[in-house]
């Protein structure tokens, strides 16, 4: 089953093990400079709040009740990354736009044999954007659909889907009693620092779509861990999946009667302040980069390739705090 | 607080900002006699059907089914849900009787996925 709890994803399996689940929420966090740089991870800035598409039925687009799903509201051209949790062994597929975003292949039900296209949780603490290469990923970073900036419209040539779409896969009941039942060790949990604070200012937007989608926006990094099952340890027929509709945030307001979130500080007030940033340290192998993704534009270089000037807030920062976050590493729970 | 009591506070209130909530033009709207539906707000004569109640939760802007349960009835559909299975929906509904609203909110809270 599929439920949400306080702004989290709850995937759970129990006709396959009792301790079957996982969980993934939205982090809000600030955009990085889209400028040929590598980043460490930026922080989490607390969780988007996540809606029911059939508690707006009256007031979402039709398309969205054909979906089911939910939806989070987003600033233009603001980011997220999806925090994962969880102890028993899930391989979560996430797609952009229908474009898998670690393999760039389009959207298909089930994992794929070949190429990996799904993380594996636990080992996989994060994802912060599209696979790019072996340590790098671009950012999710939220645009207007129908304006050719996501990942979708740039392979597909089409601005149809927009949003995330996940789906989760549970290990398979008797390869968690093989290998974990008989000495089951306690994973710390890996939680990316989450420093609370917002820009009191709030801004809204008047971009053309309501819906967005997400492009590709500045590189940081980031590894993809390889799958240490094998496809057939995976349970293919108990997945369940989710379309999560990703909503500009005035359109946000006008469905729910809610003010959505401020919108977040900027990479450059953030460093300013010296607050940290973040690097993930594990002896896991990582999967390399898919070359279709690889090869779309940035949305900073877009921008520029428009004859639309420059990004905004897009100048380069120089992180002076960065946290290595181990296996070993405390907990920092936020409160939100 | 009685449901007559209940109906006619929630419609006071509304009157304060708009005159279209007065006992006549609320029973207009209804469809029943002001002198009625007055003596439903003073607790003279008995709740009215479900599709009065039902009416008038639209027009109050209340949730039909508190209002069925503060006039002592419970709404048609979900007496027909029972019907068809009362010993299995019975149960059920006896087995929650105690939980927490939230553990009971959990079970109708799945996300429901769709066609895409």
């Amino acid at each position: 089953m599929l439920e949400l709890r306080q702004n989290s994803l709850v995937f759970s399996f129990p006709e396959v093990h009792h301790a079957a689940s996982c969980k993934i929420d939205f982090q809000r966090t600030l955009r990085i400079p889209d400028d040929n740089r590598d980043y460490p991870l930026p922080p989490g800035l607390g969780r988007f709040p996540v809606e029911h598409v059939d508690d707006f039925a009256a007031a979402v687009p039709e398309k969205w009740m054909e979906h089911g799903g939910v939806f989070i509201p987003l600033y233009q051209s603001e980011a997220l990354w999806l925090n994962f949790t969880g102890r028993y062994p899930c391989a979560i597929k996430v797609a952009a736009g229908k474009i898998n975003a670690i393999s760039g292949e389009t959207w298909s039900n089930g994992l794929s044999a070949g190429t990996q296209d799904y993380a594996v949780v636990p080992g996989q603490p994060w994802l912060d954007g599209f696979n790019i290469a072996e340590d790098l990923v671009r950012q999710f970073v939220a645009m207007p659909l129908g304006e050719g900036y996501t990942a979708e419209e740039q392979i597909t040539g089409e601005a149809e889907h927009g949003g995330l779409q996940i789906v989760a896969y549970p290990l398979r009941a008797d390869i968690y009693k093989r290998d974990f039942e008989q000495e089951f060790r306690m994973h710390a949990h890996r939680e990316r620092e989450v420093v609370l604070f917002s820009n009191p200012e709030a801004c809204y937007d008047s971009c053309a779509s309501a819906e967005m989608g997400l492009a590709p926006g500045g590189t940081m990094r980031q590894h993809i861990y390889k799958d240490k099952y094998g496809i057939d340890d995976w349970d293919q027929d108990n997945g369940f999946r989710c379309f999560v509709h990703l909503v500009n945030s005035a359109a946000y307001e006008s469905i729910t009667g809610r003010k959505p979130p401020h919108r977040p500080l900027t990479a450059q007030d953030y460093t300013r302040r010296g607050l940290p940033w973040f690097e993930h340290y594990s002896d896991d192998k990582a999967m390399g980069g898919s070359k279709v993704l690889s090869a779309l534009a940035s949305v900073g270089a877009r921008v520029i390739g428009k004859g639309q000037g420059v990004l905004p807030d897009n100048d380069p920062v120089k992180p002076r705090i960065v946290k290595t976050i181990g296996i070993n590493h405390a907990v920092r729970e936020g409160e939100f | 607080m009685t449901f007559g009591e209940y109906i006619r506070e929630r419609r006071e209130a509304l009157k304060k900002d708009d005159r279209k909530y007065s006992v006549r033009q609320v029973a207009q709207r209804i469809g029943v006699e002001p002198a009625y539906l007055s003596k439903i707000e003073r607790g003279d004569v008995a709740p009215p059907s479900e599709g009065k109640i039902r009416a008038l939760a639209l027009e109050l802007g209340e949730d039909p089914d508190v209002l069925l349960a503060m006039a002592g009835k419970v709404s048609s559909d979900l007496l027909e849900i029972i019907r068809k299975r009362p010993q299995l929906f019975a149960d059920l509904i006896r087995e929650l009787k105690a939980m927490p609203d939230r553990a009971i909110l959990r079970i109708a809270r799945d996300v429901r996925d769709g066609d895409w």
